[in-house]
């Protein structure tokens, strides 16, 4: 039996082998499913566990040049229930009702579908999501969401644009810019289980949420606000029915300022008309008129068709060109080239057109940009009517000399001005500056593109000091004019094509004036485009006055010395309030149901404050108080938290303390 | 009659490490299914039980099993008969007789009873040279007949167990090269025949383990949501009560045949390793007293129950990662139930039994 004996431990080491290889193979295969396959059995649990539900992106910041914010997004609270977790969804209707101030029956009828969760509304005010809260509801929670808020209301927001409510960039900046800004929304996790019913422990959670990268603008707060105000101004003034204001840096196409009028909040865009909304600077094409005929002098200068001191017979004021008869605003006999454009002569430059003949002049329309996109990164840009030459007959060779018979954007004008400015190199204009990322990285800096050499500089020059006797005594412009620096620029006044008639209409008209300052070296192009203005039709009496306005503003703004003697008489105008009327600060907007926000500063709460206080208060805000009495304030107008009316006289009164 | 030595050989060790495992298995059932039901109390009772039974098998001395093991196999065959003919059905398989109020499951009895008799037939009849086909006769008839009668039940997870561990058994006490040629060529064919004799579920479960994806919300589901929750435990796992596949019912059959997958979850490949262990430990040790056994016949007691533990385990734990079939095989001291309890903690019994009385020759 010994043998045996010692086969049966030999059999039984060897099973035990067995037993430590099976038990190795199960180990092994624990360690592939747990440690080697963890991350894709991971996936597969999440997938069948958890409901996500998208929630609102955050948007990036807007900011101007200066990092002032145009555009912010905001926190806000969306309320939703989870339907299963209710337990009196009647009495829970009920009191929400109240809270959120809607129906409670549709409030039961969210609740009364068989889902885990369900919005009950998004992006309500802070006091309803404080009054839902104080509720304590079982099922009902809050999750915070961004809303896009513009601090300044309506101020820039043709450029800006605007969001939807999901929050998809609509126009503007927000549109071109979108998918740049856009962060992702992220989603709410909720767990649930095998029978799809949401889990009483673990509350919902956002996973996979990033902001958007913030943008920095070409555009200057407060150059805008000046732009905006001039503009407005200026065009109740001429009874007007719209305009535009744009400013360009002519050294290197940056947009300084780009106003549109009617303007509107974007905070409330359904209170506006979608015309209202569009940005014309961009969109709107017109005819031109006068202010053409500096690119027309510049082609034929820079062609040496014609000499600086040659004579331009022009016709006593009636010219017969292919049967039609173009008229001189006054009659004129010899003008030199400086002069046809000093009186804006049409009779003088379509003989300067004629000279030049049309696949020339084309030319030189095409290089400067006309009938093509100014290639700026906003939406929507058109690129208005440039007939090709082999359509132009004689009198059309005469118009398009004039301005006329052609249709330019404003951006157009401004760009191409922009180019004689800059000793005939035309820029790319463009408005966002920089993209900056989450952590502070410039994703993208915009350095500014010369598109072509358009004409010789000493042209430019020459064209420059044309413009600049336009606002010398007898010129068009003089109404340009700014008191302490050399300004050019050129006036225009088309007529409008009657939409009915389709022949030009005998009383509408485009006002135009675009010009540069300061002839030396110049620091910003300004065009004004005022549409049919009643009272004051030329360019000269109602555009030339916004110019003026303007750029003695931003001259001063820019901080250029002015190197010319000021009339007699007449001090530098004060620098006007050009710190931007700033909203309140940021907390959340006013009114989310589309009322909209009144513009403007409202009144502080000065009650109990000193003197000094108060003061540091109305600094920071801009604005003048007058105190009466000493010691704390115990009265004040406007009340607290009233916007502040534009003018209005703003009162405190004093008491000691007793 | 009683002898003190049998206190002093008592192996305590042993019996610790199964109580260590019964505890962790009730800890796991706990977290399976406290949020629904008190099922890990009653498994806490069971054990009570079990801790009676293994005393009790304790005082029997294993020798008295020899003369006892053809009277305890004729008993197991009939009530076996009994349970077709009488049987409790419930979810189309019939595998209870009531007796008195207690429903018993033969089935499990016979897991028992044919170590009992093959040790008996092994212990005398094994030779150096190997059995024969002419010699295998006997040992198989006695295994055949107990295997087809659970198999008509159907219960092929039990039919296939007292199969192996007859397989087992019979392999260890020797069998000629030759004879074991002839036995795979004759259980390939018995197995393809045997396909046809499948009831569906049971073609459905292997045809869905070899492909789960096949059908991954009917029979593959078990698998496909089992091999979920394993693998996302991850090499530390997820936390005890905090398995989102076991808690949020995902994983079906969690507190029976799939409680190790919701273990493996919540303590992560750290913990299967420390488990799986232990459980090597327990049947390893039962060889070891197979070896130190004071005769044959206790030697082959021992190697059965061994065999019966070590099949139980793997083909639980193959199923329950993704290595074997489905078949409903309870992991023994971890599964919730009664029976398995019972028959886990009369082998654990006899294995003490066997090792306390080691030196009473």
């Amino acid at each position: 039996m010994k043998e045996l004996e010692k086969g049966v431990s030999i059999r039984i080491r060897l099973m035990a082998g067995l037993f430590i290889v099976a038990f190795l193979l199960i180990g092994l295969r624990a360690f592939e499913l747990q440690v080697m396959q963890e991350q894709e059995w991971d996936e597969l649990a999440e997938r069948q566990h958890q409901k996500t539900i998208p929630l609102t992106p955050q948007r990036g910041t807007i900011f101007d040049c200066n990092g002032e914010e145009l555009a912010v997004s905001v926190d806000v609270d969306s309320i939703y229930a989870e339907p299963r977790r209710i337990a009196d969804k009647t009495l829970a209707s009920e009191r929400l009702s109240k809270a959120l101030n809607t129906s409670s029956k549709s409030l039961q009828a969210k609740f009364a579908r068989n889902s885990n969760f369900v919005w009950l509304k998004r992006q309500v005010n802070p006091r309803q999501s404080e009054q839902v809260r104080s509720l304590d509801l079982e099922g009902i929670g809050s999750i915070k969401e961004h809303r896009r808020f513009y601090p300044n209301s309506s101020l820039a927001a043709h450029l800006v644009g605007f969001t939807g409510l999901d929050p998809k960039g609509l126009e503007g900046i927000e549109l071109a810019y979108d998918k740049v800004i856009l962060g992702r929304g992220g989603y709410l996790v909720m767990e649930r289980d095998a029978l799809g019913r949401g889990m009483v422990s673990g509350d919902p959670h956002v996973e996979g949420a990033t902001p958007g990268h913030d943008l920095y603008l070409t555009v200057d707060k407060n150059l805008q606000y000046i732009a905006e105000r001039e503009l407005t101004k200026g065009i109740k003034e001429a009874q007007a029915k719209s305009g535009t204001v744009i400013a360009i840096e002519p050294s290197t196409g940056r947009v300084l300022a780009m106003a549109s009028y009617p303007e509107y909040n974007p905070n409330a865009i359904n209170r506006h008309k979608p015309n209202d909304w569009r940005n014309r600077a961009i969109c709107d094409t017109f005819e031109p008129g006068s202010t053409f005929k500096i690119f027309l002098m510049a082609a034929a200068l820079n062609e040496a068709v014609l000499s600086t001191d040659q004579l331009f017979y022009c016709e006593n004021g009636s010219y017969r060109v292919g049967g039609k008869i173009v008229h001189d605003h006054k009659p004129y006999k010899y003008l030199t080239p400086a002069q046809i454009i000093k009186y804006s002569s049409n009779i003088g430059s379509a003989k300067i057109g004629k000279l030049l003949e049309r696949e020339t002049y084309y030319k030189y329309i095409s290089d400067f940009g006309f009938g093509r996109k100014t290639g700026i990164d906003l939406p929507g840009e058109t690129i208005g009517l440039v007939r090709t030459p082999d359509k132009w007959f004689e009198i059309d060779l005469a118009a398009i000399s004039f301005g006329q018979g052609i249709s330019v954007t404003p951006l157009q004008l401004a760009s191409a001005t922009a180019a004689i400015a800059n000793e005939g190199y035309l820029m790319e204009p463009f408005v966002v500056e920089r993209v900056i990322d989450g952590h502070g990285h410039a994703v993208l800096k915009k350095q500014p593109k010369v598109i072509r050499k358009v004409i010789s500089r000493d042209v430019a020059h020459l064209i420059t000091r044309m413009m600049e006797r336009t606002t010398e005594e007898g010129g068009t412009a003089t109404n340009a004019k700014v008191p302490g620096y050399r300004v050019a620029g050129k006036t225009g006044t088309a007529q409008k094509v009657d939409p009915i008639t389709g022949s030009y209409s005998s009383d509408k008209r485009v006002a135009s004036f675009v010009g540069f300052a300061p002839v030396e070296s110049p620091r910003i192009v300004v065009l004004v485009v005022v549409d049919e203005p009643q009272k004051g039709i030329y360019g000269g009496l109602t555009a030339a006055p916004i110019f003026s306005n303007i750029v003695s503003q931003a001259m001063q703004y820019l901080k250029v010395a002015p190197n010319q003697p000021l009339p007699k008489n007449e001090a530098l105008p004060p620098l006007r309030q050009t710190t931007v009327k700033v909203s309140e600060p940021i907390r959340y907007p006013q009114n989310f149901d589309g009322e909209e926000s009144k513009a403007g500063p409202r009144m502080p709460n000065f009650h109990g404050l000193s003197y000094r206080q108060v003061l540091e208060q109305m600094a920071r805000l801009d604005l003048n108080v007058s105190f009466s009495g000493h010691g704390r304030v115990i009265e004040q107008s406007p009340a607290p938290g009233v916007a502040i009316p534009y003018g209005a006289k703003i009162w405190v009164r004093m008491m000691p303390p007793s | 009659m009683f002898d003190r030595r049998l206190v002093t050989s008592f192996n305590w060790a042993f019996f610790l490490l199964v109580i260590i495992v019964s505890l962790v298995g009730i800890a796991n059932l706990y977290s399976a299914t406290s949020s629904w039901s008190a099922i890990y109390l009653r498994q806490l009772y069971w054990l009570g039980i079990g801790i009676v039974i293994v005393t009790v098998v304790c005082l029997i001395d294993y020798r008295h099993l020899e003369y006892l093991s053809l009277p305890f196999y004729g008993c197991s065959i009939l009530l076996l008969i009994a349970v077709l003919l009488f049987g409790k059905t419930s979810m189309g398989a019939t595998r209870w007789i009531s007796l008195g109020g207690f429903n018993i499951q033969p089935s499990e009895i016979m897991k028992i009873v044919i170590i009992i008799i093959l040790a008996r037939y092994f212990s005398e009849n094994a030779h150096f040279l190997g059995f024969t086909l002419r010699e295998l006769f006997v040992p198989g008839l006695i295994l055949c007949v107990p295997a087809l009668l659970i198999m008509k039940q159907p219960d092929l997870g039990t039919a296939i167990l007292v199969l192996f561990i007859g397989g087992t058994m019979a392999l260890f006490s020797g069998i000629r090269r030759v004879t074991m040629f002839v036995l795979a060529i004759f259980g390939m064919f018995t197995a393809i025949g045997g396909w046809f004799l499948l009831h569906d579920y049971q073609k459905r479960r292997i045809m869905t383990f070899l492909n789960p994806e096949r059908d991954p919300l009917g029979a593959g589901y078990h698998i496909i949501q089992s091999k979920i929750a394993v693998g996302s435990g991850g090499l530390t796992g997820l936390g005890f009560m905090k398995g989102t596949q076991s808690q949020l019912s995902f994983l079906p059959e969690r507190h029976t045949d799939f409680a190790f997958s919701v273990f493996a979850e919540e303590w992560g490949f750290l913990g299967c390793l420390i488990l799986l262990l232990l459980y090597l430990l327990i049947v390893v040790w039962g060889l070891n007293i197979a070896m130190r056994a004071g005769d044959r016949f206790g030697m082959y007691l021992a190697l059965g129950v061994s065999a019966m533990l070590f099949w139980h385990i793997v083909v639980n734990l193959g199923m329950v990662i993704g290595l074997l079939p489905v078949v409903g095989v309870p992991l023994p001291l971890f599964s919730y139930g009664g029976t398995s309890m019972i028959t886990t903690m009369i082998g654990v019994g006899l294995l003490l039994n066997v090792s306390m009385r080691r030196f009473m020759f």
